[in-house]
């Protein structure tokens, strides 16, 4: 096996790591939030923008391990 | 720094790409006839053989790097250095443009109509829901101009990447870094301004804080000065680049399929093509998100140093 594939299959691996951790992430976020907003929903606007916030946060870290498995992948 | 060679990595693939396989056919069909131990001479052979008439033109990551990084702009025959200069110039023209006539629209009168209307609830918006409860009142107002201008540059900018021939100059680490560096300056003159330098990096230590800790805190609150906007900068660089790149693939599956058989390119034409416009729809929300995000954070941050220890 040449080094290129291992980088490609370490780049699809990676790719997929990624995304569990991000869905796991998030899909944890919204969980958590749903349930704030259905048992207060006077407070759906103030859960709504700080649950946008923490997913952006979450979504930025799972882009720096995204931007490595494309660098590995296209190099 | 890292970001740096990232972007260098970026730049710098375009050139080595024509040197990659050109389909997953010529790359079997070189690891049948020769496993040379030295992988830097086989990329050329396995070009060799097959169809490498056309080097870096159907091979994907040619395509991709070449939708996504900075290239010169043609038109006609003009040839101008950079687009991303070109649409990060449009980008601000813009931006001014509307704002100059949503200014107009208030003269001869206190009640704003068409522009200065639409323009009325954003900059309201920043001011009331953004800048004034993270900042904090008063402070809030001060940065509410610097914070509209983030605001409707960054919307502007990846709004415009999404029509035809264009490209999204946020798409571009250099000026995600400039946007972040002013975020930086504007962090650190909130807390100057209001604290004096020896007040400003003496608030960065909670008040309360054992004396043993001071060795640890100390560099970590140096470095989070720094890793704030290094984040922001990465995060909308990453938005933009990865909607683009993901658009690019899905468009590339068809001519991928094309290269097994002509049926397959057919068949996957219409999936290609929802799945793109879906990704594509996502990306006007996208737009408008990162905007919000950069704002709030860039708010959160400022008001981090102009209010400390809270």
């Amino acid at each position: 096996m040449n080094p290129q594939a291992f980088a490609y299959i370490a780049a699809g691996l990676g790719a997929g790591l990624t995304i569990i951790g991000g869905a796991a992430g998030i899909g944890r976020l919204a969980a958590a939030a749903m349930e704030g907003i259905a048992r207060q929903p006077n407070a759906a606007g103030d859960i709504r923008g700080a649950m946008i916030v923490a997913a952006g946060l979450i979504e930025g870290v799972t882009f720096f391990a995204l931007i490595v498995t494309i660098l590995l992948a296209i190099k | 720094m890292s970001a740096l060679l990232l972007a260098l990595l970026l730049q710098a693939a375009p050139a080595h790409a024509p040197e990659a396989v050109p389909g997953p056919a010529a790359g079997t069909t070189q690891a049948a006839e020769a496993p040379a131990p030295h992988a830097p001479a086989d990329a050329p052979a396995a070009g060799a053989p097959g169809h490498g008439a056309e080097p870096g033109h159907g091979d994907p990551s040619t395509v991709i790097m070449h939708h996504v990084t900075d290239v010169p702009l043609k038109i006609g025959p003009v040839v101008l250095p950079s687009k991303h200069l070109v649409f990060f110039l449009l980008a601000m023209a813009l931006v001014i443009a509307l704002v100059q006539v949503a200014v107009r629209s208030y003269r001869g009168g206190n009640i704003p109509r068409g522009m200065g209307a639409a323009l009325e609830g954003l900059v309201l918006f920043i001011r009331d829901e953004i800048a004034e409860p993270n900042i904090g009142h008063g402070d809030g107002r001060k940065f509410t101009p610097l914070l509209c201008s983030f605001f409707s540059f960054i919307l502007v900018a990846a709004l415009l990447g999404l029509m035809p021939f264009a490209a999204t100059s946020t798409g571009n680490l250099a000026v995600t870094m400039g946007l972040a560096l002013v975020s930086f300056a504007a962090q650190q003159y909130a807390g100057i301004s209001k604290y004096g330098i020896a007040g400003h990096f003496h608030n960065l230590i909670p008040p309360g804080l054992p004396v043993w800790l001071l060795p640890i805190m100390i560099p970590v609150e140096i470095l989070s000065m720094f890793t704030k906007p290094f984040a922001l900068m990465i995060r909308l660089f990453a938005n933009m680049l990865a909607g683009h790149m993901v658009i690019t693939t899905l468009l590339l599956l068809i001519s991928l399929m094309g290269q097994i058989s002509w049926l397959g390119g057919v068949a996957m034409a219409p999936v290609s093509i929802l799945l793109s416009l879906f990704i594509m729809l996502l990306e006007v929300l996208v737009a408008f998100i990162q905007a919000y995000i950069f704002t709030l954070l860039s708010a959160i941050f400022i008001g981090m140093y102009a209010h400390p220890a809270h």
